[in-house]
């Protein structure tokens, strides 16, 4: 039961402070889920990420992997629940107090400030993500390549991770 | 309100139409926001194009899933809190399903050979993914010096004391407020009477 009430814990502060779009919650999930609590290794949580992409809803959907992995069915509901009531709360209250919200000079003041962390968060999570878990020269080619795909051709995110997962595959047969 | 569409939608209508749009919305954020648009403003009519445009603009302020924040706010304007949550929820359905059994199966297999060498190609994925959204950030974010600085100090508290990236959050949404109050000061105290445009 414990388990349950550290997970809803977990995902609502992730849910809260995720600004700047689903990726945004990607450090956040990683500190939590990796670091904190040794809930999945690096490559489970990469894998809880890159399962978030080819299914048709958000990032924020990996937070059901994660409580499916951590206390099964239940886990996994309260993970989901929990990382998208915060999302549903401050929609309502932006929806019920628009007025307020109209002045946006300081609203797009708070979030500009917060934008440049979320780069240096997410530079530091690639780094934490890659580390443990790359040690060949191929898989530092697919992190370019995906790269590079993802920004110049507007791949969509779901073929990128399902292809590097393929050249995965292929090279447990040649190595 | 001209344009204002013929009968209200009901709980059931939106709940099917999200279920819809979350069954279908393959690649996230922003190439979702044309299927939302084609379903709900021009097909359906359910809000017009310029309520539409407003509530992107409200939903990039909400923390979270940027689509699912334009959604949930579109269906609280549509029904209240009750259908909110329903069509929430239908949203999310379709992929909570998908990445439970996939889940399932990659538990089941994780310590496969095979398996094991597929996740060392989709960990570099990741990792070249959230390269390409740093990217993109960084391209949106307004060139000024101030930005440069928090990112600066919010990479060297995170080198040196690993702070919790809570804390970082938030102080760089204080430092963003501090900047355009002070600068609103420095504007009143230099350039009192500029004509407004």
């Amino acid at each position: 039961m414990l388990i349950v009430y550290q997970l809803a814990h977990s995902f609502l502060k992730v849910g809260f402070f995720g600004f700047g779009g689903g990726f945004a919650m990607i450090p956040l999930m990683q500190r939590m889920v990796v670091h904190q609590n040794n809930w999945l290794s690096a490559s489970q949580f990469a894998a809880a990420i890159a399962l978030g992409q080819v299914t048709p809803g958000p990032v924020a959907i990996s937070a059901t992997f994660i409580g499916y992995k951590v206390a099964g069915l239940t886990g996994a509901v309260v993970a989901t629940v929990a990382i998208f009531t915060p999302s549903l709360l401050v929609m309502y209250l932006i929806e019920k107090f628009y007025l307020k919200v109209r002045e946006k000079e300081i609203t797009q003041a708070v979030l500009h400030g917060i934008l440049p962390v979320v780069v240096v968060l997410m530079l530091q999570a690639a780094i934490s993500l890659g580390r443990p878990t790359v040690h060949s020269f191929w898989q530092i080619l697919v992190i370019v390549m995906v790269a590079a795909l993802a920004i110049t051709r507007k791949v969509s995110y779901g073929l990128l991770v399902a292809g590097s997962t393929a050249v995965g595959a292929l090279m447990s047969f040649w190595l | 309100m001209q344009m204002d569409p013929p009968g209200e939608p009901t709980w059931w209508d939106i709940t099917r139409t999200y279920l819809k749009i979350g069954a279908i919305g393959f690649g996230g954020g922003y190439a979702v926001v044309e299927l939302i648009q084609s379903e709900l403003v021009v097909k359906r009519r359910w809000l017009t194009a310029q309520r539409f445009q407003n509530m992107i603009a409200l939903s990039e302020m909400a923390p979270g899933a940027f689509t699912v924040n334009l959604l949930a706010g579109i269906a609280y304007r549509l029904g209240g809190m009750g259908a909110m949550i329903l069509a929430t929820a239908a949203l999310i359905l379709p992929s909570f399903v998908l990445i439970l059994v996939l889940a399932g199966i990659f538990l089941a297999w994780q310590d496969n050979m095979l398996v094991q060498s597929a996740m060392k190609g989709l960990t570099a994925g990741v990792v070249g993914l959230l390269i390409a959204v740093v990217w993109d950030l960084v391209k949106r974010a307004p060139t000024h010096w101030c930005c440069l600085v928090i990112g600066l100090v919010a990479f060297l508290l995170e080198l040196a004391f690993s702070i919790n990236p809570i804390w970082l959050i938030l102080m760089g949404g204080m430092a963003g407020a501090i900047k355009v109050w002070a600068m609103g000061f420095s504007r009143k105290g230099s350039t009192p009477d500029l004509p407004t445009r």
